[in-house]
């Protein structure tokens, strides 16, 4: 088992904030606080080169789960293990192998040129000037950072940073990637080009992937499993497929008969586990939940009501599911 | 991560950070030089008053020069290669205090490194003074040479007092956030204080100077030996014993505060 | 009415930090109290002219005072950094002029600084160093216009300073140069007929000594009301200066198209 979450809590502090007279100073020297718990008994386990998609909403507890993976926040209570270690106890050991990125921010040097920051890591690593060597290679060439070598990092455009800070976290070649929210803000080119890379990293390579992101096309193209986060609990943890069937959107049907057709009576309609949404001319638009009723029996009653000329089915849009499932 | 990687990984950065910064070498070397004469004004403020009545509590002009010359270099010292511990606010109102804890080396570590601030306008202020009263005083027989290595002892000592008390302050963020306030206390009022012998202050100010504040023991302590034969040629062990004891206390305070931290919210 | 609008929200704006200034307060004061010990100490060995040690003291605590009137002002009016950012073409479109819309919100600022940081800091003093208050009524009344004057001024100046982002990108060196000529020559420390002549008569040539000393020399029950006429001399010149600056700084930024 790569990584392994079992009953975790995470609370957290904040002061009360006073109003009124002298607020600032009164808050500054009060001793009460809110307890906000931002994560309450969360348990998952993620086996080697996994590809985990973990989503839900702002505020759900996902950032926090991340940071209490890669040993930046200690939990209130519970176990935490990364390859048979504790991060908090053997953060130095655990983050060695680790690849942490944190979309909102980069962890390269602002004012210098991008390979300077390599460099500087390389060594935080102790990664060999060979391996160093070899890997960027191989990075620049998967990433295309080539054409940026020498750019200080704050002329970067955002892809081009999310890119050099996807080579910086691979750079001690982990086998675990966390990544959290490595996609937000960049146009599609770029996302594209960013899922590629990730996927890459692990069919080719083998590595375990946990990401984090509110882009329901990076969790669609890229994961394997999906862990849905709300309020601070996991909701939902399994396949994509297995996800759309669980919440049954219904799908939509649009036929076109030759002809004209009839359509059943009220009260038979009713029985049947089909509803109408529109009629148009020799078209019309039907709604059918395929955990009721599968494909086949609807085209069978569809056909009854007329001579079928055309079928157009569309599953529910993944982003809906999600909806559903928040 | 050992000790030698450590420093050879500082060096790097160095090196990357002062090729970078010269790139615009002209405006660098101007703006340090301005920076220099505009700073030097605070000096010039206190000399002209001792240019009129002659001296302050028995300290001549070049005795008081000296003081702000070693706060001034310790200070360089300290914030040229710790700097981002003074900014340690920064970290924590961002949350990118989260990036340096997933390093593989203690967090003090990974935040100095990520800023090499290159302070030339500094290092020629406190320079120009040092030399000047230096001179002033050999030159009327008041200190021999030996006063140059024994300055740039105490510089380094110093500097290693002023970090300890940048890092303690730092420390209270984990739980205050905001520190600037508090820096202007601990770090820039009491730097401040130092400028002037402490026989200045009442009991209880000069105390607390030279205990939980020690910034008595950058210059002041020190100078009573070096400029004017008080006290002894213990000052150098005493110097050194704030500096190792104020270092071992802020280190314990940190590492407690860390434990303390609590990522900035998303 | 507009320019109260301003200025209102310049103050409210302040005040939800209100905690953390009280705390930089203890850090004014501290500094303040420490040159008030540098005259202590030389007030034991040497008389202090006209002033003597106490008068001296309360030189000092009224200068650490007023600075938060006639010095620390907002960098530039804040206009190095709506160039930065390119707001400054969004300001100069507005239908007001952008030097009153500037001054506006400094007053708000400013109105904020005297009572949550002169006032304070000054009570302070006045139990640390059992000041005496003046007892003629007529000279706090001098003492009070000339620090308006002197606000009015130190607005003016950055406003000057601020103007000049536009021509370099290096304005915060005039911002620090500004700082080095009020420690010098407006009186902050050591009281300007105490300077070397030549000194003395740089500072009279320029608007520092209205700045802080003559207000001091107000507090003081010293000096002569003339000295009004001074601070209403650099006001009137200074105002000049900042329309005609506008001027050309529309033009400047017409032909950069922002």
């Amino acid at each position: 088992m790569m990584i392994h979450m079992k009953n975790i809590r995470k609370e957290f502090k904040t002061p009360v904030v006073r109003e009124g007279r002298f607020s600032g100073l009164r808050t500054l020297f009060s001793r009460e606080y809110i307890t906000k718990e931002a994560v309450r008994g969360i348990s998952f386990e993620i086996d080697r080169g996994e590809f985990v998609g973990y989503i839900g909403p702002n505020g759900a507890g996902k950032s926090t789960t991340i940071k209490m993976l890669s040993g930046i926040l200690h939990p209130t209570s519970g176990e935490v293990s990364i390859g048979g270690l504790n991060p908090h106890v053997d953060r130095r050991k655990v983050v060695k192998g680790l690849g942490v990125v944190f979309g909102q921010r980069s962890q390269l040097w602002w004012d210098l040129p991008v390979k300077d920051s390599y460099d500087i890591l390389a060594k935080m690593y102790s990664v060999d000037d060979i391996d160093k060597r070899r890997r960027l290679g191989q990075l620049s060439e998967l990433l295309d950072l080539q054409a940026f070598w020498d750019t200080p990092v704050r002329k970067l455009s955002l892809g081009q940073r999310m890119r050099s800070d996807l080579a910086a976290a691979m750079l001690h070649d982990p086998e675990i990637l966390f990544l959290d929210e490595p996609t937000i803000g960049l146009d599609v080119n770029a996302k594209r080009s960013i899922r590629e890379f990730l996927a890459r990293l692990n069919q080719e390579f083998g590595k375990t992937i946990l990401l984090t992101t509110h882009d329901m096309d990076d969790i669609e193209q890229l994961c394997s499993r999906v862990m849905v986060i709300n309020h601070g609990a996991v909701t939902y943890d399994g396949s994509i497929p297995s996800l759309r069937e669980t919440i049954g959107l219904p799908t939509l049907i649009t036929v076109t008969y030759r002809g004209t057709f009839q359509v059943p009576a009220a009260s038979d309609l009713a029985q049947l586990p089909i509803s109408i949404i529109s009629a148009e001319g020799s078209t019309i638009k039907v709604t059918a939940n395929r955990r009721e009723i599968n494909t086949l029996e609807v085209m069978k009653k569809l056909g009854e009501w007329g001579e079928l000329d055309d079928i157009e089915m569309k599953d529910p849009d993944f982003e809906e599911i999600i909806h559903k499932v928040y | 991560m050992n000790h030698k990687a450590w420093i050879s990984l500082y060096g790097l950065l160095i090196r990357t950070s002062i090729r970078s910064r010269m790139q615009y070498k002209f405006n660098f070397i101007l703006a340090s030089f301005l920076a220099a004469l505009i700073q030097i004004s605070e000096f010039l403020m206190v000399a002209i008053v001792l240019h009129k009545f002659g001296a302050i509590q028995g300290w001549s002009m070049y005795e008081i020069g000296y003081l702000f010359a070693v706060m001034i270099l310790s200070k360089t010292l300290y914030r040229t290669l710790a700097d981002e511990v003074h900014h340690l606010e920064k970290y924590l109102v961002t949350g990118d205090l989260d990036q340096l804890l997933t390093r593989p080396m203690p967090v003090l570590l990974a935040l100095m490194p990520q800023n090499f601030r290159i302070m030339l306008g500094e290092v020629l202020q406190g320079g120009f003074l040092l030399i000047w009263s230096l001179g002033g005083m050999m030159a009327a027989g008041q200190t021999g040479w030996e006063a140059i290595p024994q300055s740039l002892y105490i510089i380094v000592t110093g500097s290693i007092i002023l970090f300890s008390i940048g890092l303690a302050t730092a420390t209270l963020g984990f739980w205050t956030t905001r520190i600037s306030e508090l820096q202007n206390i601990t770090e820039d009022a009491a730097g401040t204080a130092v400028r002037y012998p402490l026989t200045l202050y009442p009991k209880w100010m000069s105390t607390l100077l030279l205990t939980l504040l020690p910034v008595g023991f950058v210059n002041y302590v020190p100078s009573l030996y070096i400029l004017r034969g008080e006290l002894g040629p213990w000052v150098f062990a005493a110097a050194a014993a704030a500096a190792g004891i104020s270092l071992a206390l802020s280190l314990r305070f940190w590492k407690y505060g860390i434990t303390k931290y609590q990522s900035a919210g998303s | 009415m507009l320019y109260f609008t301003l200025a209102s929200k310049a103050y409210s704006r302040n005040l939800q930090y209100r905690g953390a200034h009280m705390i930089h307060n203890i850090a004014s004061a501290v500094f303040g109290f420490l040159y008030a010990c540098i005259w202590i100490g030389l007030g034991a060995d040497y008389t202090l002219g006209e002033y003597g040690t106490q008068g001296m003291v309360s030189y000092i605590a009224f200068t650490q005072a007023a600075l938060w009137v006639s010095s620390f002002v907002t960098n530039g009016l804040g206009i190095p950094q709506s160039v930065r950012t390119g707001h400054i073409s969004l300001d100069l479109m507005r239908p007001v002029h952008l030097f009153t819309h500037l001054m506006a919100r400094e007053w708000g600022q400013i109105a904020y600084q005297f009572l949550y940081k002169s006032i304070p800091i000054y009570v302070v003093y006045y139990f640390a160093f059992s000041l005496t208050f003046p007892s003629q009524l007529s000279f706090l009344v001098y003492a009070g216009l000339s620090l308006a004057g002197a606000a009015y001024m130190s607005i003016c100046i950055n406003y000057l300073i601020g103007a000049s982002a536009l021509w370099t990108t290096e304005s915060s060196w005039l911002y620090w140069g500004n700082h080095a000529m009020i420690n010098l020559l407006a009186g902050f420390f050591i009281p300007v007929e105490w300077l070397p002549e030549w000194l003395q008569n740089i500072a009279w040539l320029s608007p520092y000594p209205y700045l802080l000393y003559v207000p001091t020399r107000f507090y003081l029950g010293l000096g002569s009301v003339s000295a009004l006429w001074g601070t209403l001399f650099w006001c009137v010149l200074l105002t000049a200066v900042c329309l005609l600056v506008t001027g050309v700084l529309r033009r400047k930024v017409e032909v950069q198209g922002g």
